[in-house]
């Protein structure tokens, strides 16, 4: 095992010697380490970025993936230590909250002029002293723009899905906070109300909803069910819309009318972090050009860089042409989610299981 | 003998370390609130009563009973006759016939499960059906080869007398085969009720979303809700009914072994 640790840090050390870094340059006296963990969502990385980062900066990057934001923050609770996460926006809210982020270095990481307008200036974090938007999104509707018409399905809205002629054509996404905010936005109210009338008149509206049109509720194979046009439509993120859209052109994706959910995933650097110094670094170079085209590219989320979204959504763009792509920015009645207390969070799991089991 | 007690030690100390350590936590945060600190909590069993009140969580708590018994039975009645057939087979072809039965335990189950999914989706079942399906091929092996250990280390000079004293094949299955076989069909209880009643893998991805067993009860509250206190008061519920059925089984075996 040794001899095979010395091979491998040789081939390292030949590799990196053809880099563009000076022959003097040693990451460890540096950065006082080569090492970055950092902890993201599955599927939203072109791996090559961090090939290309760990080539150009002698070190190695941990790469590990989580698939909720909950996940996430117990695994933190449990003392894990990282020095990049990628949580959502409420649980950046959550995370300042509880004194777990330490702020940027804004003079390593000194180029937030590329970020797109519509990832300027959010609530939870305004001036970016602890985060860095990395991709973005809307919640939508796609559907198949031969079963039903555009015109039809803007004029609906989040109502489509009381429609009884929609009936077992329908993916419903498992996803209490999703769910309800379809709901309330339909009902006029806020996707962060804790007003136990609204609530109740949300989860009626779900009962509805289950009632009328039977969906079926679906995780992540709701991405190849539509791409595959299996159901008429379907609750996604637009990042996944983007894909769907790019396979199958008789889809179409819509942000409903009534408003609905705009969500950031950024970089932070958890306050126990043990390379923060690299972790700053590596903020900058994701939120350059090359590394947020390849991300964006590769995943369909919408980039956090002006330039990127602007050049993948133009007429030669990789996304030309697709609706889902660039999310809806500056429209009064989309909201970001907010921390929920935990006692709404619970109430939240116990409606939504009532809808799905249809009573 | 003191040093052999000696020798218990390290099992001791991984007992309380991994098993008892969690569940007195589990009890704390079933009994307890959120929001409390870790000295100022009060007790509370209102985690109970909000399970025992709602007629969706009792329901959830029925479905998973009926789908583990319902396991338990078709293992038994595909098992029972195929452990049979095993140990009517001349040693040697026993031996590759366990082989070949414990082969598929050799892949992880998470996958045997995905590919089970790729098949059933294709055909219009109920999602009952489709976590049935799954969980009978799942813990089968476990039925028929603790029925086929009891069947074969059954002395054969037993039939040969049943026979001798003028019972037909029939007879002799009912009077002596089976019930020495009975110990066999108690442990294959165990482990094929005991953790389809707790499964949690095989409905999350054969059932779909709206099929909820009291495992994905607990991974809801856990995860999505946040909800320790709640997620451990269905854990506890849980546990006390595998206790209990733990409990029954032996005391069938006990009366089974003494009848």
């Amino acid at each position: 095992m040794k001899r095979f640790w010395a091979v491998l840090a040789m081939l390292c050390m030949l590799a990196a010697s053809a880099g563009a870094l000076a022959a003097d340059y040693d990451p460890v006296a540096e950065f006082g380490s080569d090492v970055l963990n950092v902890y993201n969502w599955g599927e939203y990385i072109d791996k090559q970025v961090l090939t290309d980062f760990e080539k150009e900066y002698k070190v190695r990057v941990n790469y590990s993936l989580f698939s909720s934001n909950e996940e996430m923050y117990t695994k933190l609770l449990s003392g894990a230590s990282y020095d990049v996460l990628v949580p959502s926006d409420y649980m950046i809210e959550r995370l300042i909250k509880e004194n777990k982020l330490q702020p940027l270095d804004r003079e390593v990481v000194n180029n937030l002029d590329n970020l797109a307008e519509g990832v300027r200036n959010l609530d939870y974090d305004p001036d970016n002293t602890y985060s860095v938007p990395y991709l973005w999104q809307t919640v939508g509707i796609v559907y198949d723009t031969t079963k039903i018409d555009p015109a039809e399905m803007e004029e609906q809205g989040w109502s489509a899905f009381l429609n009884p002629e929609y009936s077992g054509h329908v993916y419903m996404y498992d996803s209490e906070r999703d769910a309800f905010m379809v709901a309330l936005k339909a009902l006029g109210y806020s996707a962060n109300t804790d007003d136990p009338d609204e609530l109740q008149a949300a989860f009626e509206w779900l009962r509805e909803m289950d009632k009328a049109v039977h969906p079926s509720y679906v995780t992540d194979e709701v991405i190849d069910a539509m791409a595959n046009g299996e159901k008429w439509m379907a609750l996604v993120y637009s990042g996944d819309a983007a894909y769907i859209l790019s396979e199958n052109e008789d889809m179409g994706y819509l942000a409903p009318k009534e408003g609905t959910n705009i969500s950031i995933d950024a970089m932070v650097i958890p306050a126990n972090a043990t390379n923060p110094k690299l972790a700053n670094v590596f903020i900058r170079y994701i939120l350059e050009y090359d590394a947020s085209l390849r991300i964006s590219e590769e995943v369909g989320y919408a980039s956090a860089n002006a330039q990127v979204l602007e050049e993948l959504s133009g007429e030669d763009g990789a996304y030309a042409g697709n609706d889902a792509y660039v999310p809806r920015a500056g429209y009064d009645l989309d909201e970001h989610y907010i921390d929920i207390p935990e006692s709404l969070r619970s109430q939240y799991s116990s409606m939504w299981i009532k809808v799905k089991l249809h009573e | 003998m003191k040093s052999f007690f000696r020798m218990s030690y390290p099992y001791l100390l991984w007992i309380a370390l991994f098993i008892v350590a969690p569940m007195i936590m589990i009890l704390l945060y079933a009994l307890t609130r959120s929001g409390n600190g870790l000295l100022t909590f009060q007790f509370t069993l209102e985690n109970f009563t909000k399970f025992f009140n709602d007629a969706t969580f009792m329901r959830v708590l029925f479905t998973s009973l009926r789908i583990a018994l319902l396991t338990t039975v078709f293992c038994i009645l595909i098992g029972y006759p195929a452990a049979l057939f095993m140990a009517s087979l001349p040693e040697r072809k026993q031996t590759t016939m366990v082989l070949l039965l414990t082969l598929p335990m050799w892949i992880n189950m998470l996958l045997k499960t995905y590919a089970w999914r790729g098949i059933l989706m294709n055909f219009d079942l109920e999602s009952e059906a489709r976590v049935f399906i799954g969980m009978v091929y799942d813990f089968l092996p476990y039925m028929i080869i603790q029925i086929h250990t009891a069947i074969a280390k059954m002395d054969r000079d037993l039939l040969t007398a049943a026979y001798d004293l003028g019972a037909n094949r029939w007879k002799t299955f009912l009077k002596v085969t089976l019930p020495l076989s009975v110990p066999g069909i108690i442990s294959g209880i165990t482990l094929v009720f005991l953790p389809a009643v707790s499964s949690f893998v095989i409905p999350k991805l054969l059932g779909g979303g709206d099929y909820v067993l009291i495992g994905n009860l607990i991974e809801i509250y856990f995860l999505n809700a946040g909800d320790w206190n709640f997620g451990s008061a269905i854990s506890l519920i849980m546990a006390l009914i595998i206790i209990a059925s733990m409990w029954a089984t032996k005391k069938l075996d006990r009366n089974a072994q003494e009848g």
